[in-house]
């Protein structure tokens, strides 16, 4: 049974979110909370065991919940995303669930070339890690752009996943069949911990993910170092190839509509390889056409702008004030606001590294000139840049920083 | 015809560097001036990185040209004609697997002289050891992508220092997630969020500039 009491707390955290999302003063700074591995070691677990025993990872995180209660639920991260797999089923939203978050148990049935994981590829304290591959050739570009989801189906997906190398095989079809059994179980234990979280007074809202065509290609089909010798080798190629992978990467992305999703959340990576000029040739048009298009579906974004967006930071200015929330990893969040207030909510703004190493004295110090200087006007919300403290984060920094949210957030 | 080689590799137009760079090779003394032109450019390059006029695209694409160029050319030097200002032993730390960062550092710093050796990714930290043992190097370079990497840096650090060869070495950081804090907490000399930078700093630490 979720309380009254904790219903109303749910409101109020969901209440204050969406306030800055509206670019409004809430009564509080949202704050995300300090996630990542410390949640495994805080409890005692290994990553191994954070990643492949869902009962212990929920129970991790629970506990660390409690004790640092934040205005999003963390979940426990512990899967990463194939979108290629998504996306080859993408006529198939049903089974695209099944396929698109790969965590510990399910990458044991499926072997996707892509992830290592902590206890199997890498030591059973390391985080869950994506490296890619030149899985495609560039004699490619021409096959994909006919026909994306066909290519990743036929080429791709028997590529870089092992379990499909064959899609003739009962292996392959083996491999299906487990994975649907997997998933239940998961799905159940998930069950069981979404109640929990709203016993805690979360509110709960479901997820969608919106991959842009050029780090699709980048982190699933060429690399990134190939991708950036494509722009100047073939880039007529890569451009057609973005625009034809487009349609499809939005479709799986509103998908998610259906289940009430009403914030899409897109990961950019290639953003800062870029220049200027060639983001605003490759990268920025699908980009866009990807916010506009979901915004027109009645989905708001997220986006993480990784590394430093501050050469690009005027590109956000052309999506119409209220689009979403621009989630800033290493950009000067300051300058950020400067250009986008009452256009733009921003997210971020407190380094892991300051976390890690860092004093309470100093957190509470850099916390209280940060929030200062950004919460006025309303439209921010308080955030690691990158939500994964290792797991030897000192304990009395990130008490320091939930109280130094209590102090100085207040409107 | 050095001229030409030095313009168009940092106007990033591979195709005229490496048809000059093969034409120019093959001429007398022509491996040495392919070699000194091309440390010349990486050195541009990665000046207009630092005053914000190119991005890590163009740094990839220059230290790709670099490779391209140097495959035809190293083998025509004498042992003696290529120099080295210091050693650097360089690897991803243990438990992370990422290495676009550190390859990306790694012909910056070839090309400005370093004689760099890598060991590679998710290195063990007695790996460090041995590798500090047997190159004796003057710099260690430790990368990370992921923010686990910082426990790993500091856990290499303190193996290091047990082994009583902290005192011998330089160590500078690197990775998308360092910043001046996490130099500090994992008792390293300095730290770089980018190549340039990297490269810079070690050159320093050397001494050389």
């Amino acid at each position: 049974m979720i309380s009254h009491e904790m219903k109303k707390v749910a409101e109020e955290r969901a209440a204050r979110y969406k306030a800055a999302v509206e670019l409004k003063e809430p009564d509080r700074v949202p704050f995300m909370g300090l996630g990542g591995d410390v949640v495994a070691a805080y409890a005692g677990i290994t990553s191994y065991e954070f990643c492949f025993d869902y009962e212990k990872s929920y129970q991790a995180t629970l506990k660390y919940l409690r004790e640092f209660p934040s205005d999003q639920p963390l979940m426990p991260m512990t899967s990463l995303a194939n979108t290629v797999a998504a996306l080859a089923f993408v006529d198939y939203p049903d089974i695209t669930p099944l396929v698109s978050n790969i965590d510990g148990p399910t990458n044991d049935i499926l072997g996707v070339k892509y992830f290592r994981f902590p206890g199997r590829e890498l030591g059973e304290n390391s985080s869950p890690q994506f490296i890619g591959k030149d899985f495609m050739q560039p004699e490619e570009y021409d096959e994909l752009i006919a026909d994306p989801v066909k290519f990743c189906y036929e080429k791709i997906v028997p590529r870089t996943i092992t379990g499909l190398q064959d899609l003739q095989s009962a292996n392959a079809l083996a491999a299906m069949a487990r994975l649907g059994i997997e998933k239940t179980r998961q799905g159940a234990a998930m069950q069981k911990f979404l109640l929990e979280l709203q016993k805690l007074g979360y509110p709960l809202s479901g997820t969608s993910m919106f991959l842009t065509p050029l780090d699709f290609i980048g982190d699933f089909l060429r690399d990134i170092p190939n991708l950036i010798k494509d722009l100047r080798r073939y880039p007529d190629k890569v451009k057609a190839a973005a625009e034809a992978l487009l349609e499809p990467l939005l479709k799986l992305a509103l998908a998610g509509k259906k289940t009430g999703v009403e914030m899409s959340f897109i990961p950019l990576h290639f953003n800062e390889y870029l220049s200027p000029v060639l983001y605003n040739e490759f990268y920025w048009p699908t980009l866009k056409a990807g916010i506009l298009g979901m915004l027109e579906e009645g989905m708001r974004s997220r986006v993480f702008f990784e590394g430093r967006h501050d050469p690009h930071l005027e590109t956000i200015l052309e999506l119409p004030a209220g689009w979403g929330i621009a989630f800033f990893e290493k950009t000067d969040v300051r300058k950020a606001k400067k250009l986008l207030q009452g256009h733009t909510c921003i997210m971020g703004g407190l380094d892991p590294g300051m976390v890690i190493g860092s004093t309470p004295a100093k957190l509470d110090e850099h916390i209280k000139e940060l929030l200062g200087d950004m919460m006025p006007g309303g439209g921010f919300i308080l955030s690691l840049g990158v939500n994964n403290l290792p797991r030897e984060t000192p304990i009395e920094n990130i008490a320091a920083v939930y109280e130094a949210v209590e102090k100085y957030g207040k409107y | 015809m050095r001229e030409q080689l030095l313009k168009s590799f940092v106007d990033m137009d591979e195709q005229e560097a490496v048809r000059i760079a093969r034409e120019l090779v093959d001429t007398d003394g022509g491996a040495v001036a392919v070699l000194d032109t091309c440390k010349e450019a990486m050195e541009e390059v990665g000046r207009l990185f630092e005053a914000g006029e190119y991005f890590l695209s163009e740094l990839i694409a220059a230290g790709d040209m670099f490779n391209q160029i140097m495959e035809f050319t190293l083998p025509k030097l004498q042992g003696d004609e290529v120099t080295s200002i210091g050693t650097m032993v360089l690897g991803t730390v243990q438990g992370d697997v990422h290495n676009i960062g550190k390859d990306i550092f790694k012909v910056m710093a070839e090309a400005s002289g370093i004689n760099v050796i890598d060991i590679g990714i998710d290195v063990p930290h007695e790996k460090f050891v041995e590798a500090i043992k047997e190159h004796k190097p003057e710099l260690v370079g430790m990368c990370c992508l992921i923010t686990l990497g910082v426990d790993s840096m500091k856990r290499t650090i303190e193996v290091i220092r047990e082994a009583g060869l902290r005192d011998d070495i330089k160590i500078i950081i690197g990775g998308g997630r360092v910043s001046q804090a996490v130099m500090e907490h994992v008792g390293a000399d300095a730290w770089a969020d980018d190549a340039a930078r990297g490269v810079r700093l070690s050159k320093e630490l050397l001494g050389k500039e």
